[in-house]
């Protein structure tokens, strides 16, 4: 750690450089990540956009530090991870990384709030409980902040899932299609809760998604095809990212 | 579907592995038991006909009254009638004893193995055969067998002192033979000592008299026509009887002792098979309700209901099947190693062949498959409701029982068999009747309180769980929540804990409360001051000391009255029932031990024709002091004998007693069971350092005869106090030991539903970790969960060996056990006990739930 290379932009949360992930070897090898250069901005949400395949969740856990890469590196702030023992990923990824899956983000014994603080509590130190109020009621949850998964919709459930992923106030949060199993309406309100994140408390998200209207609500949209970034969009609206998927489709 | 099945469970090796653990401890514990006794029934049934000899006919006094060495010597005269029959080769008189003639070695210590008797016999050159020197034929010579003079380091040509039934004697030994076959000797451990035969007779205490003469019959003669020409010799007074007659004998009484053996064995392999019940069972709950998402699917894509049903039960048949034939391999090695087990705690088992009978495999068939499937029976009737929606829900659960009928059935079931334990403690009268309803009724509870035990798991291990969740933050509350989450599971298993530790628990009260009595008895009735006991006695009445020692302790100054007592079981027959005598010095045991007499008295009766009796029998025959009751003896005798006096504590003398007068008159055996003596001058009321001194000089008058005699300990109150603590003590230890095998068995059973609750949980574990828990906290949160179930199983299992155990000690008679006492220290240390067999149990499912990849986990599916 104490070598690390200086960060290419200061402003990063998070970045890779020449990310590679090679599953496989020989004939069945599979270039999940070919050399990807990427950095996600403090304060900025981001989309990643690609075909089923291109490698949009071998990137986010990577970047998470759930996966290794096969060569290139991974920093989260100014730590790079390939250098990092099983231990201080885990405890990296407790305090300093939030994650939202498609599914099963909450551990069905606890209630909610327990969900919520649970990274707080395995770390050993209280919530934030002034913050954690905030995002809670941001989120719209609390009556039902005692509730156990089961009792909760989908909707609910993943409102919970990226509550938690805020309450550690963690320098990024990667969500891997964190709308994917839900109706049109509840995944707006999901998203509008993360656009809110980003604009009142200057949280960093990194979204993996395929709908244009998902990837709308981000500042920025890179798109992967065969592990690597091919293209970027500003600003997107819903169109302009469906001619960019129409144009990349041809 | 079957094909299905099969490759399920080749893909599944640890689930297989886990499922059949349990399946093939069961199998290999009734194998081994059954294997290891079949073994011994072999080797003995030999050793019965070795120890026949080479006669054709014995002619000895013929009894129907007490024990085989009660049986009473003849006079020696009558073997010259025998000589003389027409088709008599050779008259072999003889003389035994049995557990009262003790070689001492070199070191000044007594030859006396725990366990296997010591014999003394006059010489039979038909069964004796010389190994080294000569055999004995002189008196003051003696021989030995092989086995004895090589693990004591005796050697031919030295003399050793020699305890026999009324005294001690130097001998030289002469020989060391082989006992039953000349070129092998046959060995139980049993230690012999063989003297010329007047010598015999005299040193064994049968002047004029042989125990049995040994007869081979002439070459080509009929035996039976010899045979009755010998008994028209001798009279009615003796009876002659064919080798194949003692063969059949001995045969019975090796029989007896290795179905003893047998049982006690058995019992404790069925315990672990009843445990392991409750292990594949609740395996088999988890499997299935593992592959809902699976057998979903299946049922989609059109299988019926009794398709899947039947694929559960052949996997529970494939599974069966294959833990019969490992448990099989198993059981013959187990049997191997309890025979070495055994020997090592002081048995000495004789070897001989393994004998695996058919009988053996219908067993270990019947329990390995048996089992198995009626243990798939709930899961697999489950299986059959699997909706096809199952496949696609996320949240898939087995429907369970409904509550109510839960609660219905379990509560019948608990009441039935505590209505049964009920009946089988006070109400059945023979020892079967006893065993099989306290069995059957201990069986029902047993499954009725684990069938409850799911409607109150949750509460419970949420209450036990709350200090651990204090402690340990999240982690504890993970563990609480886990522990809490599937009531059923964590009900079946801490089943088989509770099993375990209600056997234990009940042996602890038992144990308990026996010590109790037994201290307390001795606090209250003992006025003696010093007690003579054989040094390796244990809790064997038949073996005794010789006389000489209590007439050479009443001589020393320092003592100033000494009471002899004797014991034989199931000797004197009154009212056409054999009861259990005592005998003891009439004039003097009043002084010595107090039995509670209410009426009547001991020191001034006639002590030749008396007898005393506990209230109980007095009452059933309704006698009382001053009437008379006609008992009869092993020698076949009658005496008509006064009751002098009734007491109401059967604990010291059990229900009968006489004075030695009576017992000399009647039982050839001389040697004391027990000794007890007054210290001159003693007394409580005199000051602490006054009692002390006199002890002291009391020890060390007393410490001579104690080292002349190494048959014998002698202590003081205190010592005796203690040694006789220590020694139930360690009884109960054996007895510990092997209950503790089931806590072993419910040990894997809770390593068992934790590694495959830890595999249906891989996603949750995954997502644990992704979000941050290390993995020493996933550890911590795992063995906090098995300590949770493991203490659930614990108190459970106490609170049912608690009220087991008291009513045991309600239900065994008062001479044995009348104070209730619950151990409650012990029963915290249990509780420990079961926590850190939690722990243990949780130490591979944790480390493997630890190993899980974090990427893999979450895709699990
Ligand atoms: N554990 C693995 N072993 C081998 N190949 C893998 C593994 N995980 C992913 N891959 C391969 O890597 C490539 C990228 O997978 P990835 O899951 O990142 O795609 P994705 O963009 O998230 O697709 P989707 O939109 O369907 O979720 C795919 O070709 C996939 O087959
Ligand atoms: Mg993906």
């Amino acid at each position: 750690m104490t070598d690390a290379p200086p960060p290419a932009s200061a402003a990063a949360a998070a970045r890779a450089e020449g990310a590679t992930k090679i599953y496989g070897s020989g004939d069945t090898e599979v270039r999940a990540l070919d050399g990807v250069d990427v950095s996600f901005n403090l304060g900025e949400f981001t989309a990643i956009m690609g075909p089923s395949g291109s490698g949009k969740s071998t990137l986010m856990h990577c970047m998470a530090g759930l996966d290794t890469l096969t060569s290139g590196e991974v920093y989260i702030g100014a730590t790079p991870l390939s250098v990092q023992s099983e231990k201080d990923l885990t405890l990296l990824r407790r305090d300093n990384v939030g994650f939202v899956f498609q599914a099963f983000n909450l551990i069905p014994t606890l209630t909610a709030m327990e969900n919520i603080t649970l990274p707080a509590d395995l770390a050993g130190r209280p919530a934030d409980a002034e913050w954690v109020d905030k995002v809670i009621s941001t989120v719209g949850l609390t009556n039902r902040i005692t509730h156990r998964p089961n009792e909760l919709s989908g909707g609910q459930q993943q409102r919970v899932a990226v509550s938690r992923a805020l309450a550690s106030q963690p320098e990024i949060i990667f969500a891997d299609e964190p709308t994917g199993n839900l109706d049109s309406t509840t995944g707006g309100e999901i998203l509008a809760f993360m656009r809110s994140a980003v604009d009142e408390y200057g949280q960093t998200i990194a979204m993996v998604t395929h709908d244009p209207t998902a990837a709308s609500y981000a500042d920025r949209v890179i798109f992967l095809v065969d592990g690597k970034i091919v293209d970027e969009l500003s600003d997107p609206t819903p169109d302009t990212v469906l001619d960019m998927m129409k144009s990349l489709g041809d | 579907m079957l094909r299905l099945t099969i490759k399920n469970l080749l893909d599944k090796k640890i689930r297989f592995a886990l499922t059949t653990l349990a399946v093939i401890v069961s199998v290999a514990s009734v194998v081994g038991v059954f294997v290891l006794t079949d073994s011994l029934r072999a080797s003995f049934s030999g050793l019965a006909g070795d120890i026949a000899g080479g006669s054709d006919l014995t002619v000895r006094v013929a009894q129907d009254l007490g024990q085989e060495f009660d049986r009473p010597p003849f006079d020696e005269a009558f073997a010259d009638g025998i000589d003389v029959v027409d088709g008599v080769d050779d008259v072999i008189p003889g003389v035994f004893s049995f557990n009262d003639t003790v070689i001492i070695d070199d070191d000044g210590e007594a030859i006396r193995p725990q366990g296997p008797p010591t014999l003394g016999f006059s010489w039979d050159p038909t069964t004796f055969f010389i190994a080294a020197g000569d055999a004995p034929d002189a008196l003051g010579e003696f021989a030995t067998d092989v086995s004895t003079a090589a693990d004591n380091g005796l050697i031919i040509g030295q003399t050793y002192a020699i305890d026999g039934p009324t005294r001690q004697e130097d001998f030289r030994l002469v020989g060391t033979f082989r006992f039953g076959s000349p070129d092998e000797h046959t060995s139980l451990g049993q230690t012999m000592a063989a003297f010329e035969l007047e010598q015999a007779q005299d040193f064994l205490n049968r002047p004029g008299q042989y125990d049995a003469i040994a007869v081979v019959v002439e070459q080509g003669e009929d035996v039976a026509t010899v045979q009755a020409a010998i008994q028209a010799a001798v009279g009615q007074e003796l009876e002659v009887v064919t080798s194949e007659v003692i063969e059949d004998e001995n045969a019975e009484g090796f029989d007896e002792f290795i179905s003893i053996f047998n049982n006690i064995l058995l019992a404790f392999a069925f315990i672990i098979v009843f445990v392991s019940t409750f292990i594949i069972n609740n395996t088999f709950q988890i499997v299935v309700s593992q592959r809902i998402r699976e057998l979903g699917l299946l049922r989609a894509i059109g299988a019926t209901g009794n398709q899947v049903a039947r694929s559960v039960y052949f996997e529970a048949l494939l599974v069966g099947l294959f833990s019969t034939v490992v448990g099989i391999l198993f059981g013959l090695l187990l049997g191997q190693g309890l025979r070495g087990a055994l020997n090592s705690l002081g048995f000495s088992l004789p070897a001989g062949p393994i004998e695996l009978q058919t009988r053996t495999i219908v067993w270990a068939a019947a329990i390995g498959v048996g089992v198995t499937m009626l243990s798939a029976i709930v899961p697999a009737r489950r299986s059959r409701t699997i909706s096809p929606i199952a496949a696609i829900q996320n949240d898939q659960r087995l429907a369970g029982a409904s509550l109510t009928r839960r609660l219905w059935v379990g509560g019948v079931m608990t009441l039935i068999g505590g209505a049964l334990l009920v009946v089988g403690l006070f109400v059945a009268s023979t020892t079967t009747n006893v065993l099989t309803n306290v069995a059957i009724g201990a069986v029902l509870i047993f499954i009725g309180v684990n069938t409850l035990s799911p409607s109150f798991a949750r509460p419970v291990a949420t209450a036990l769980g709350a200090p651990i969740a204090r402690l340990f933050g999240t982690t504890g509350e993970i563990a609480r929540g886990n522990a809490a989450r599937s009531p059923r599971r964590t009900a079946s298993t801490a089943g088989a804990l509770m099993i375990g530790l209600a056997l234990v628990g009940m042996a602890g009260v038992v144990g308990s409360s026996l010590t109790k009595t037994f201290l307390n008895t001795l606090d209250n009735a003992v006025e003696a001051d010093y007690f003579v006991q054989s040094s390796s006695g244990g809790f064997d009445p038949s073996v005794t000391f010789a006389e000489e020692i209590a007439t050479e302790i009443d001589s020393l100054p320092e003592f100033d009255s000494v009471v002899r007592y004797r014991f034989a079981q199931s000797s004197m027959r009154i009212g056409g029932v054999d009861k259990d005598v005592f005998a003891a010095d009439f004039d003097l045991v009043e002084r010595h031990l107090d039995a509670d007499i209410i009426t009547g008295g001991l020191t001034d009766a006639d002590p030749r024709g008396s007898i005393a009796l506990h209230q109980d029998p007095a009452e059933d025959l309704g006698v009382g002091v001053g009437d008379t009751l006609t008992a009869t003896f092993p020698d076949g005798e009658t005496d008509e004998l006064t009751v002098v006096a009734v007491f109401t504590d059967s604990s010291i003398f059990g229900n009968w007693l006489v004075d030695n007068d009576v017992w000399e008159a009647h039982f050839v055996r001389t040697g004391l069971a027990f000794a007890s003596a007054t210290v001159t001058g003693f007394s409580d009321d005199l000051p602490q350092a006054e009692q002390d001194a006199l002890l002291e000089q009391a020890a060390a008058a007393i410490a001579p005869v104690a080292e002349q005699f190494p048959t014998i300990v002698a202590e003081s109150r205190v010592e005796f106090r203690q040694s006789q603590q220590d020694q139930l003590n360690s009884f109960l230890a054996v007895i510990f030991v092997l209950l503790a095998l089931s806590l072993v068995i419910a040990l894997i059973g809770i390593a068992n539903t934790l590694a495959l609750s830890v595999f249906e949980r891989t996603r949750e574990i995954g997502l644990l970790r992704a979000v941050g828990m290390t993995r020493r906290q996933l550890r911590r949160a795992i063995r906090w969960e098995a300590v949770i179930i493991a203490v659930f199983g614990a108190i459970l299992g106490l609170i049912l060996g608690v009220i087991f155990g008291v009513a045991a000690v309600i239900a065994i008679p008062d001479t044995f056990i009348s104070i209730v006492s619950v151990p409650y220290g012990q029963l915290v240390v249990y509780v420990l006990i079961a926590a850190i067999a939690g722990i243990l149990a949780a130490i591979l499912p944790a480390r493997r739930a630890a190993r899980l990849n974090v990427l893999d986990a979450i895709s699990h599916e």
